[in-house]
């Protein structure tokens, strides 16, 4: 059984400090076992700048076991599939602890992306081209960032404009697309139904 | 885990669920062979295990008998040392009733939530974990509507999400205890292991079944001020290549009243720790408090009669502490 309390205990506290810590959560669907985080890229990286999408499954024993994560925003990283987005990190395997939260997980993906492990690679591809032509990966990752990590900002302007002249307010409309992980459909449903 | 190939290597390597689901397979396949602790078993299962072994296993085997009279097996899951300690601990308290006992043992747990959060943990994270060891505290005491026997509280430590609560409550206990005596602990991670206190605590403590040793043992047993016997049942023999005595070590808390034998007697075997049940325990029904002896007059009579083999005893741990030192 999955522990409700503690999981509704670790939205609250992820959603007090979220423009601090820079990791956002969002459930999808009311169901509180599938979510999606929301990752800035850390400063001084080729992910600056960037906001990452990673969907987010609490297998029903959380938080004894840790919880599923895996990219949706494409990521150029020695740890992260280039083709779907599987993360490499012990804390999502053995290292997990019920000591550590969804906040906590989110914010060691940010720290993945300051700091890439490629000696123990998800994708090997990467890793070689991180291992042997830096300067090449640090601009396929930046062009990564670019095309498929801030396509999603500037969309959510419109999404957020289309909203607005529906006659909803600009704070109703940002909220509902994020808590709908930026789905326009979902988030009119919420803002009708709200 | 390196490969230079391309795409390839991506199929290749096991999916992180995938190797999770390894990992429940193997437990669960453990799981049917014994529950979290098992049954109370005599000591003369041991001595079958190693008949056909080790002729210095056995020799200790055949000398454990000398102060132990049985065991009681934990799943050897990387939690054997906490599943025992749990089990080992609640049944002192059921067959002392030592509500004194459990009242020091609240004041300690709440130093320790008192340092988590000193810590930087936060509480949500610890608190369901600590309430449910309180509440199997409470049930070992007679007299509260949760009450239970032996038989009940075997039960509760088999539940999966009793055992694991408890579990992973000690880990928090044990991981805030190394954290807060940083300095003390140090030199003792740094010989085991190239980590830093930090570390250490993060991938040996905090995780569900990560091994325990010596560093944990201190560390849960001075934060909760429970002492802690553990028996060493393994290859080595004395100096003069021939002594089997079978050594211990007590674990005692600092400010710790000494103890003839503490409520926590473990076997350890290398990687592994089962329960032990001395002479005195066997048979006997549960025993006030010394100073609370009106509660029980008509067992006095037991008490005394238990003198003897806790005499007994005293003399086999004085040869083997002289011998040990």
């Amino acid at each position: 059984m999955l522990d409700v309390s503690r999981v509704q205990k670790e939205l609250v506290e992820i959603e007090r400090d979220k423009n601090l810590s820079g990791v956002s959560i969002a459930i999808c669907e009311d169901d509180l076992a599938r979510m999606r985080g929301t990752i800035t890229g850390p400063v001084g990286t080729p992910y600056e700048g960037g906001i990452f999408s990673v969907d987010i499954h609490l297998p029903s024993a959380y938080p004894f076991e840790p919880p599923k994560m895996q990219f949706i925003t494409k990521v150029w990283h020695p740890n992260v599939s280039s083709q779907n987005g599987a993360i490499c990190l012990d804390i999502l395997k053995d290292q997990w602890s019920p000591a550590l939260t969804l906040k906590t997980a989110l914010l060691s993906l940010q720290a993945l992306l300051s700091t890439p492990e490629p000696d123990d690679p998800q994708d090997a591809v990467v890793a070689q081209q991180y291992l042997r032509d830096y300067a090449t990966f640090v601009g396929t990752a930046r062009y990564w960032t670019e095309t498929f990590a801030k396509r999603g900002s500037l969309g959510l302007k419109e999404k957020v404009a289309k909203l607005v002249e529906m006659g909803f307010s600009e704070d109703a409309s940002k909220s509902a697309l994020e808590s709908c992980g930026g789905d326009e459909n979902g988030a009119l449903e919420k803002l009708c139904s709200g | 885990m390196n490969s230079d190939g391309g795409g390839a290597s991506e199929e290749d390597r096991p999916r992180d669920d995938e190797i999770l689901a390894f990992h429940h397979a193997i437990r669960a396949a453990d799981a049917e062979k014994l529950e979290f602790v098992g049954d109370k078993e005599p000591l003369s299962v041991l001595a079958a295990e190693y008949e056909a072994g080790n002729p210095v296993f056995r020799a200790k085997v055949e000398k454990l008998g000398q102060t132990y009279v049985a065991i009681r097996r934990a799943r050897g899951d990387g939690n054997c040392f906490f599943r025992s300690f749990m089990f080992s601990y609640l049944e002192h308290i059921l067959e002392t009733r030592d509500e004194t006992e459990v009242k020091r043992i609240q004041k300690n747990i709440e130093q320790s939530k008192k340092a988590l959060i000193e810590l930087g943990y936060q509480e949500f994270t610890f608190e369901d974990f600590l309430s449910i060891f309180v509440e199997q505290l409470d049930s070992v005491l007679p007299g509260r509507e949760s009450s239970v026997d032996i038989d009940q509280l075997v039960e509760k430590c088999r539940d999966r999400y009793i055992s694991d609560y408890v579990v992973m409550f000690f880990r928090f206990v044990t991981s805030a205890e190394i954290r807060k005596r940083a300095e003390f602990f140090e030199p003792f991670i740094l010989g085991l292991s190239n980590m830093n206190v930090q570390q250490f605590c993060k991938t040996s403590v905090e995780p569900m079944g990560e091994e325990s040793d010596h560093v944990h043992i201190t560390a849960l047993s001075d934060a909760l001020g429970v002492p802690v016997r553990v028996v060493y049942l393994d290859r080595s023999v004395g100096a003069d290549g021939k002594n089997t005595d079978v050594n211990h070590h007590d674990f005692l808390p600092p400010d710790c009243p000494t103890v003839e034998m503490p409520p926590v007697v473990l076997l350890y075997r290398p990687g592994h720790y089962d329960i032990l049940y001395t002479r005195e325990v066997q048979n006997l029904a549960p025993v006030p408090r010394v100073e609370e002896p009106q509660d029980l007059p008509e067992l006095k009579g037991l008490q005394e009669a238990k003198e003897t083999p806790v005499k007994s005893i005293q003399d086999a741990n004085s040869t083997q502490e002289a011998i040990a030192a």
